[in-house]
């Protein structure tokens, strides 16, 4: 196969945590490569590890062996300030709790990584704002502050401030843990929807009926993955759905 | 930038009984200094300008006089030399009045005090008629001979009235004791500490009691354009009249009245001339404005400082609150100093707000005093120099105190800021 290059690679990864004295192997000896446009699940039993893998992924933890890259760069070798500009520019977040700023509105809150990286003017701040509210259903919210809203609202607000800067890849640890499922479901779509639309998505999450909806999944055991499967070619969400 | 505004701003709102608490105190605390400066300012000027104008020149030229070492006369011979000498040098020179000095007992047909009598001739008192009120009387009478002004205080003391007679009696400075009788022509309201023992006579009246000459003066004093320039202008007169074959004393900052016994104890006759500034001439004045000046800044500082730590402590507690949504900024790309920045600027808006506020508050509060008309106790009076309680709060003063007090609150967000700014990004995943 002739695979664009990954945008994530982790190689012999360990991450070891450090309870007082005590060291906590939380990750043992990962490979993975993420490509563009996956819609991957990291599945797995609480404390096996996903939060970890997410983390490293999303440089804003380090391994304590191997190598992590994101975007062709070794993290272990990037400052502090780097690393914060790398997860401005190439990575999306969306997590558990939403972690919306509570004294912003919706279209503030999706605004706000625009205004971090000063690259587009307010015309052209609004129009990807107003588009991606529209994309994920509150444009009617925009001048919502998050209180005003539901979960599954605030998580559709949270799913457009991730995607605002156009990531190469979307993080979200647990993203339909905190809603019911009906709703949790709904979330899903949508993250499949924008997945057929060019965003990849990696993600984790304890429930069995959203692992199932996973383009490949990836499973962790005792900080080991025990299962690596694609289950259908990149982008085909939708037409394996409609099979 | 301007979302880090909108979100400090609305941080504050959102917290309104932290930011109200917080904010009332900084407001009382720049409303406090305003006021005290205010007051401290008016207490600086009235005391200087009353001060300046009674008993002292910007400069002053005095000297003393021996005929034999053991005695001195605080007098100047031939002084009309040395006002040209001064004309002459002495550039941005306002005005110069001639004074006479002495010192003895007055006496009322009931009783009598001892006082300061000081020569003046009125019609070249520039600034008398603006520091004197003249409560009855005229001041304009001071130019007959044998005249007298008084203050209300010494009045009531010697039970007299305008046109009422006083006789003054000093030792001449060759020992005789000698009487002069003057008529009370005005009485001024109370100045303060000078008004116990200050008198006012024509000053033929003085050159009659101590028997001198027209050519002898007790002092010229010397009003500046600039009052600033007063140490240059009396180092430059020093050499000068020096320069002119007069024995000038060292510079000793000290008023002329302290330095009697010194002068004595020396052993040379014949005249020497001294010179001194306003500062020299009221040392008193000095440490009591000095003394004010530390107690307000002590007070003010320990408010200060309660206040930077009730900053320190509210900020601490919202870092610790919004401990997730920092993690979660960071996480999705801003950078450390940003996030400083975030509570630098939550903290300066609350200051600034807080000490206009402040400030708004202090000048109220002075202009209802003004109006009020406070009539401050007498103890009280001796230092203000003024029987009525006046706040002026002044551009300079206000804008002075919000900026200190704003940059010093603000200072204490920095340590909280940087806790805040320190926060690791993955604080952001932990789930609540
Ligand atoms: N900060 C930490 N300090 C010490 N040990 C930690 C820390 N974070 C995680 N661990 C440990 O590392 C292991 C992996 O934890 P991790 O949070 O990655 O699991 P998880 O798969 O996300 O679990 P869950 O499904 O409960 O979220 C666990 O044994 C956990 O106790
Ligand atoms: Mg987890």
């Amino acid at each position: 196969m002739d695979h664009p290059p990954a945008i994530v690679r982790l190689t012999g990864v360990d991450k070891d945590y450090l309870l007082g004295k005590v060291v906590v192997p939380a990750l043992r000896g990962i490979d993975l490569a993420i490509q563009p446009g996956e819609f991957t699940v990291i599945a797995g039993p609480s404390g096996s590890g996903k939060t970890t893998a997410l983390n490293l992924i999303g440089c804003v933890d380090v391994a304590t062996r191997g190598i992590v890259t994101v975007d062709g760069h070794d993290t272990a070798k990037l400052s502090e300030r780097d690393l914060t500009k790398l997860r401005l520019e190439r990575l999306g977040f969306i997590f558990q709790s939403f972690n919306l700023v509570g004294v912003l509105d919706a279209f503030q809150n999706v605004e706000f990584p625009l205004l971090l990286q000063r690259k587009l003017t307010k015309a052209e701040r609004r129009e990807r704002v107003m588009d991606l509210l529209q994309e994920v259903g509150i444009d009617q919210y925009a001048k919502h502050r998050p209180n005003e809203l539901s979960g599954g609202q605030r998580q559709r607000v949270a799913i457009a401030r991730a995607l605002v800067t156009r990531p190469q890849i979307v993080l979200a640890d647990e993203p339909t843990a905190n809603l019911d499922s009906e709703t949790g479901n709904a979330i899903v779509d949508l993250m499949e929807k924008l997945n057929d639309e060019g965003t990849t998505f990696l993600f984790s999450t304890h429930d069995p009926r959203v692992v199932d909806r996973a383009g490949r999944v990836v499973r962790l055991m005792d900080g080991r993955i025990v299962e690596d499967v694609t289950r259908r070619a990149v982008g085909a969400s939708r037409i394996a759905q409609s099979a | 930038m301007g979302q880090l505004l909108l979100i400090s701003l609305r941080n504050l709102f959102q917290h309104r009984r932290r930011t109200l608490l917080l904010g009332s105190a900084i407001a009382f605390v720049t409303m406090l200094l305003v006021l005290l400066s205010s007051l401290f300012n008016g207490m600086q000027d009235t005391m200087l300008r009353s001060a300046t104008t009674l008993m002292t020149g910007h400069v002053n030229i005095g000297g003393f006089y021996k005929i034999t070492a053991g005695s001195a006369a605080p007098v100047v011979t031939n002084y009309a030399k040395i006002e040209q000498i001064v004309r002459r040098e002495i550039k941005g020179l306002d005005h110069v009045v001639v004074r006479g000095r002495g010192f003895g007992k007055v006496i009322s047909d009931t009783t009598s005090l001892q006082g300061a009598i000081n020569g003046i001739d009125i019609t070249h008192e520039k600034g008398f008629r603006d520091v004197v009120q003249v409560r009855s009387g005229r001041l304009e009478d001071l130019a007959q001979p044998r005249t007298a002004l008084i203050f209300e205080s010494q009045a009531e003391r010697l039970e007299v009235k305008v046109g009422d007679m006083l006789t003054l009696s000093s030792p001449t400075f060759r020992g005789v004791q000698n009487t002069v009788d003057v008529r009370i022509v005005a009485i001024g309201g109370d100045l303060g500490f000078m008004s116990n023992f200050m008198i006012f006579v024509n000053s033929e009246a003085i050159r009659d009691l101590y028997q001198l000459d027209v050519t002898t003066a007790g002092a010229l004093h010397l009003y500046l354009k600039d009052p600033e320039q007063a140490d240059t202008v009396a180092a430059k007169l020093r050499k000068v009249i020096q320069a002119e074959g007069y024995g000038v004393m060292d510079k000793v900052a000290q008023p002329f009245f302290h330095k009697f016994d010194t002068v004595k104890r020396e052993d040379w006759v014949g005249q020497k001339i001294d010179i001194t500034t306003w500062i020299d001439e009221m040392l008193f004045i000095r440490y009591t404005l000095q003394t004010l000046s530390v107690l307000i800044a002590i007070l003010v500082t320990v408010l200060l400082v309660i206040i930077v730590i009730g900053v320190m402590n509210t900020l601490w507690m919202a870092v610790r609150e919004r401990t997730r949504e920092i993690g979660t900024l960071r996480a999705i790309g801003m950078q450390r100093g940003r996030i400083l920045a975030m509570f630098v600027i939550e903290t300066a808006l609350l200051a600034l707000g807080a000490t206009l506020f402040g400030v708004l508050l202090a000048t109220l509060l002075a202009a209802g005093v003004n109006a009020a008309e406070f009539v401050v106790p007498k103890g009280f009076q001796m230092f203000l120099m003024s029987d009525t309680l006046r706040l002026v709060v002044d551009v300079p003063t206000a804008v002075r105190s919000l900026v200190i007090i704003s940059v010093i609150t603000t200072l204490g967000s920095l340590e909280p800021a940087w806790r805040a700014a320190r926060l690791q990004p993955v604080t952001a995943m932990h789930a609540n």
